[in-house]
């Protein structure tokens, strides 16, 4: 039987710091508006269980876009001419989420990241934050060092040695299908772009003197996996004691929650999409889902002998 | 774990048994058609050199002589780290080798040139994670 998904996609042209980005995103659903941001080197794929999910479309118009270099989003047209490599920049990654918002249209959205987009959440509630209704972040925290590395933009390294630096990040639980899907999202990425994306999140994302000064206005929920060994939990609690007005949620699963494991991750978020449904500051959405929430782990923030030798 | 527990755990028996299952995986012919080279896994100080051609172990060293010319890259973690790495369900940041090796967490080394260690990951993680099923 063939069928379609409620996914549709489109294109739409962004101005970014001088420059036009013809730029992809889908979209699904009807309600509070929720752009979604993909991870380091991948694209809005990662969203695409989500956008499938009357639990989050009967309230959310939930929007995913591929960032510049990113899935369908193509470089700027003059790439081949650049003079450095790719590094993606805490500004250009918050200008360009506001362009987009803007060209979108989308009043108070509820921004929901993971990884570099769980990063930038944090400058965004700092420097945006009457242009949002809430915050996820996703495997965020205010400092993620030690990925910036040579070996992720190499030409002696093929794409599935990019794509396999991620693979740890997932739960060893998690289904293998989406685990390696998540894998292929990797091994799809342009050249540089995934360590690119890294300058961003483990050099230019530093929020570590800067998280305190977030006003609390706006709710913003962290939610980190006990598998990621790039934002550990332990990184993600230290963050949120620093945000005021944060609630910390630690599960057992890995950085992808939303593409490596979207069963689980539905029971994570389910009680954060209910609050922020219910404290809509445009009392927009009906109908909060109510899935169960089980597995989830709520803590507030707050002399060698002889040598021998196998033949084989 | 005592070092007498690592060599009793990780010896060149238990070597043998894990090469033979790597050299009966069906998918590490394909993604490890190119991989041939020389790696040491280190156990504690309990070094073997492992040397793999297209995919496949040929032959495991119970540590090191001249003779051996050396290797490409090492991987060198205590046994008490292996013996989470090689658990059904591996731990929080013991479940891969980047994972163990990452900055923020130092629990195994990668040493000598790592480009091969990079160009070689993907088959070199299903060989590890192999270390499973002994």
């Amino acid at each position: 039987m063939n069928t379609h998904e409620p996914i549709v996609g489109r294109y739409v042209y962004i101005q970014c710091e001088g420059k036009t980005y013809r730029t992809y995103y889908e979209e699904a659903g009807e309600g509070i508006p929720m752009v979604c941001l993909h991870t380091a080197g991948a694209d809005g794929r990662e969203y695409r269980h989500q956008l499938c999910d009357p639990d989050y479309t009967r309230n959310f118009r939930m929007i995913a876009f591929d960032l510049p270099w990113h899935g369908k989003s193509i470089p700027p047209e003059d790439f081949y001419l650049m003079e450095e490599e790719y590094k993606l920049t805490e500004k250009f990654y918050a200008e360009f989420i506001m362009a987009f918002i803007r060209a979108l249209d989308l009043e108070k959205p509820v921004l929901m990241g993971q990884s570099m987009g769980g990063n930038v959440c944090l400058p965004l509630a700092l420097n945006y934050e009457h242009e949002f209704s809430a915050f996820i972040s996703l495997e965020g925290c205010d400092h993620s060092p030690g990925w910036w590395i040579d070996p992720l933009n190499h030409p002696a390294v093929g794409c599935d040695g990019v794509a396999t630096s991620i693979f740890g990040l997932m739960s060893p639980e998690s289904p293998d299908v989406y685990r390696h899907e998540t894998w292929w999202y990797y091994a799809q990425g342009g050249p540089g772009i995934f360590k690119g994306d890294l300058h961003y999140y483990s050099v230019d994302s530093d929020f570590r003197d800067r998280a305190h000064k977030i006003s609390g206005r706006v709710p913003i929920y962290f939610i980190t996996g006990d598998y990621d060994f790039a934002c550990t939990p332990e990184m993600t609690e230290q963050t949120a004691e620093k945000v005021k007005g944060s609630e910390c949620i630690i599960f057992s699963g890995g950085h992808f929650p939303t593409s490596e494991d979207p069963a689980k991750f539905k029971d994570v978020v389910a009680p954060v999409l209910r609050k922020i449904v219910q404290n809509d500051p445009m009392a927009r959405g009906g109908q909060a889902s109510r899935p169960s929430s089980s597995g989830s782990d709520n803590r507030s923030s707050g002399g060698r002998p002889d040598r021998r030798v196998v033949d084989l | 774990m005592s070092s007498y527990a690592s060599r009793r755990q990780f010896d060149l028996d238990w070597m043998e048994r894990w090469a033979r299952i790597v050299n009966d995986d069906r998918i590490l012919p394909v993604i490890g058609r190119f991989f041939t080279g020389k790696f040491v896994i280190g156990f504690d100080s309990n070094d073997y050199l492992v040397e793999v051609q297209d995919g496949r172990v040929r032959r495991i060293f119970d540590g090191l002589t001249p003779n051996n010319f050396g290797y490409d890259f090492g991987l060198r973690a205590s046994s008490s780290t292996w013996s989470k790495f090689c658990q059904p369900v591996p731990p929080p940041m013991f479940n891969d080798i980047w994972a163990m090796a990452h900055p923020l967490h130092e629990n195994l080394k990668i040493e000598g040139n790592t480009l091969p260690f990079w160009q070689n990951v993907r088959a070199l993680t299903r060989m590890l994670a192999l270390m499973r099923d002994v």
